[in-house]
């Protein structure tokens, strides 16, 4: 016979010390809760794909010094000497890196005029080997030609007629259908045209953060720098082994400038994560040492109130209870106590979840993740009062006669 | 039917031996109103523990009711305690988060009947030690008397062939003894066997028998039956 009404009326009589164990159930769910729904954001974050070839990609950054150096001419040789590399799939001068935090970004515009709505985009410089340097891949449309590429001088405020946009990209610039991009038109510095000839499934922007990562747009610029970056893609399995070829490559073909910087697509992922791999782990040891301690005062309760009960445990297995209705007496009553503490929890947790949504912009938390915590708690719950509950059901009987 | 023969009971701490029980042999008849008097020490507790099958013995024979109880185990014991024994005790041991009616439903819930029946059995022997009025009171809402009262109800409401009690008057004043003894004495009559430990040689006297026990002995068994001079 299930007992449960005796255990609760017992329980209100010692309302205190099961309230406090329930209050910190509910604050370890509502906590949990929430630290979890965190933890999966991030992961979905870091999750998604940066439309790169990252393992088999990497870069560096030439930097001139010398006076008399025809950095045009120079490009040419690098990029060709770079290509015809055994083990080199192809390689670009680009303006920035997706996920290295630094970049450059532009607002465009349906319409020409500088009082009409504008959307932000990622923007990388690229020649025709972009597409294929990158490992992008194109989904609609064409690439570039080698007669779109310009040159472009720093500090130039004028754009190439042509772009190439990720999917996302275009998605938002035509809702309803995105593939009707090609070959539309849109504004870049509020006045000058840019057709899209080309649409790639996905190519992230350098920062990880914004909102509009997914959007990203190819122009078709070669950058007349003292400073640039070279994009390099190995055949697959290759990219460690190239590295330092190219590198010596560089370096010893013109010593009027300096190699720097060379890193992997993967070094960058890393670093560009590293927060979130961070602060996921702080969230984790939250929720690991949040439930340890939970579990250990429902531990230290247990005992506590057997200790004080060890007469009555006795009488009761006077009057004939059994080793395992003793247990089982004690497992019923941590899950009252644990079901006021998920109660509460729950409500704390979607309590917390609706502020974190209000302040940080989160989406709201899902069922079948409160779900889980009450079940993780409730588990919890019966595991942690498992030792204490064996400890009572192992109270000798005599203890009824013999103590007073 | 209880019978006890050659019992021995040794207690074994760390570095004492007690030799609580010695050949201790007794046969107790169904309707008998034992009293178990002797020195403190002597092992009447051991005893009382041993025949309600709250504690194991060292060896020696004993059934209960035609049943050996040396070979059930522990969950064999819970239950046997359950069906034929009811307990009551000197400091009335009831629980004192429950009130009256919780308390005499404890080894009502154990037995696993149903909320009908517990209910009855509950307000019947309630009734029948005179607290029906009182099933809502905390047991410190209550005398001593009464507690022992509701502990008898308690240990009554599972209908037990046995009832032992240890000391059952020793907490209470004269009065309240008296009624608690005259209660026992109208229960026996009804058909419950009991074993009384008590120090009161007066209500000693009033048992059908009375025992005796020394150094873990019988040592002197007066069959003075009052049936038999009756
Ligand atoms: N659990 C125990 N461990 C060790 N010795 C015990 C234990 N219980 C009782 N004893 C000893 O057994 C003897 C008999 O005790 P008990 O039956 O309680 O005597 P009584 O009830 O007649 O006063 C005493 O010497 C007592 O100290
Ligand atoms: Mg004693």
């Amino acid at each position: 016979m299930l007992e449960t009404g005796l255990i609760f009326r017992a329980l209100m009589r010692n309302k205190i010390g099961a309230l406090l164990i329930a209050l910190q159930i509910a604050l370890t769910l509502a906590i949990m809760v929430n630290a979890i729904f965190m933890i999966q954001d991030r992961n979905q974050q870091m999750s998604r794909a940066s439309g790169l070839d990252e393992a088999n990609t990497f870069y560096l950054t030439n930097t001139i010094f010398g006076d008399n150096y025809n950095k045009q001419v120079n490009l040419q040789t690098d990029l060709h000497a770079i290509r015809n590399t055994p083990g080199i799939v192809d390689a670009i001068q680009i303006n920035a890196i997706p996920l290295s935090g630094g970049g450059w970004s532009m607002s465009l515009q349906h319409e020409p005029g500088d009082d009409k709505d504008t959307i932000g985009s990622a923007l990388y410089m690229v020649d025709e080997h972009g597409i294929n340097s990158l490992g992008v891949e194109l989904i609609a449309g064409q690439n570039f030609t080698a007669q779109d590429i310009q040159w472009r001088e720093s500090g130039s405020t004028k754009w190439p007629p042509k772009t190439i946009i990720t999917q996302a990209f275009a998605e938002q610039l035509y809702p309803d259908n995105w593939r009707s991009a090609i070959g539309k038109t849109f504004y870049i510095s509020q006045t000058q045209p840019m057709q899209i000839i080309g649409v790639m499934k996905a190519l992230q922007a350098p920062w990880n953060g914004w909102s509009g990562v997914e959007r990203s747009m190819l122009v078709p610029f070669h950058m007349d720098s003292k400073n640039s970056r070279y994009f390099i893609r190995t055949e697959p399995g290759r990219r460690d082994e190239m590295m330092p070829i190219i590198e010596k490559l560089l370096a010893e073909s013109n010593k009027e400038r300096i190699i720097r910087r060379v890193s992997t697509v993967e070094e960058t992922r890393q670093r560009s994560y590293q927060r979130h791999n961070a602060t996921n782990k702080i969230l984790m040891t939250v929720i690991i040492t949040l439930t340890l301690i939970t579990g250990f005062g429902i531990v230290g309760l247990a005992i506590f109130s057997i200790n004080r009960r060890t007469k009555q445990i006795g009488t009761r297995r006077a009057l004939g209870a059994t080793q395992w209705q003793i247990m089982r007496y004690f497992m019923m009553e941590n899950l009252l106590i644990s079901t006021v503490g998920v109660v509460i929890g729950s409500i704390g947790a979607v309590a917390l979840n609706y502020w974190l949504v209000k302040t940080f912009n989160l989406s709201p938390i899902s069922v079948e993740l409160v779900l889980f915590g009450v079940i993780a708690l409730f588990v919890v719950g019966q595991l942690a009062v498992l030792y204490p509950a064996r400890r009572a059901a192992m109270i000798p009987p005599a203890t009824a006669t013999r103590t007073i | 039917m209880l019978v006890m023969k050659n019992i021995n009971k040794i207690f074994q701490t760390a570095d004492i031996q007690t030799h609580a029980l010695r050949d201790f042999n007794l046969t107790v008849n169904e309707g008998d109103f034992i009293s178990v008097t002797g020195p403190s020490g002597s092992g009447k507790t051991t005893f009382l523990n041993i025949a309600g099958l709250l504690e194991t013995f060292t060896d020696g024979e004993f059934t209960l009711d035609g049943k050996d109880v040396g070979s059930l185990n522990d969950n064999g014991r819970s239950k046997m305690r359950n069906e034929k024994i009811g307990f009551v005790f000197q400091s009335f041991n009831l629980i004192p988060d429950l009130n009256l009616f919780d308390n005499v439903d404890v080894p009502l819930r154990y037995r696993g009947f149903n909320a009908k029946e517990r209910k009855a059995r509950i307000e019947a022997n309630l009734e029948r030690v005179g607290l029906s009025s009182r099933m809502k009171h905390l047991p410190s809402q209550l005398s001593g008397g009464q507690q022992q009262r509701v502990a008898i109800a308690r240990a009554l409401a599972t209908d037990p062939r046995f009832l032992l009690a240890d000391e059952p008057t020793g907490n209470l004043d004269s009065e309240m003894a008296q009624g608690v003894m005259s209660l026992l004495e109208e229960i026996n009559k009804q058909g419950t066997t009991i074993i009384m430990v008590t120090h009161d040689a007066e209500l000693a006297q009033r048992a059908s028998r009375t025992i005796q026990v020394k150094d873990g002995r019988v040592s002197e068994l007066e069959i003075v039956s009052k049936q038999a001079i009756a």
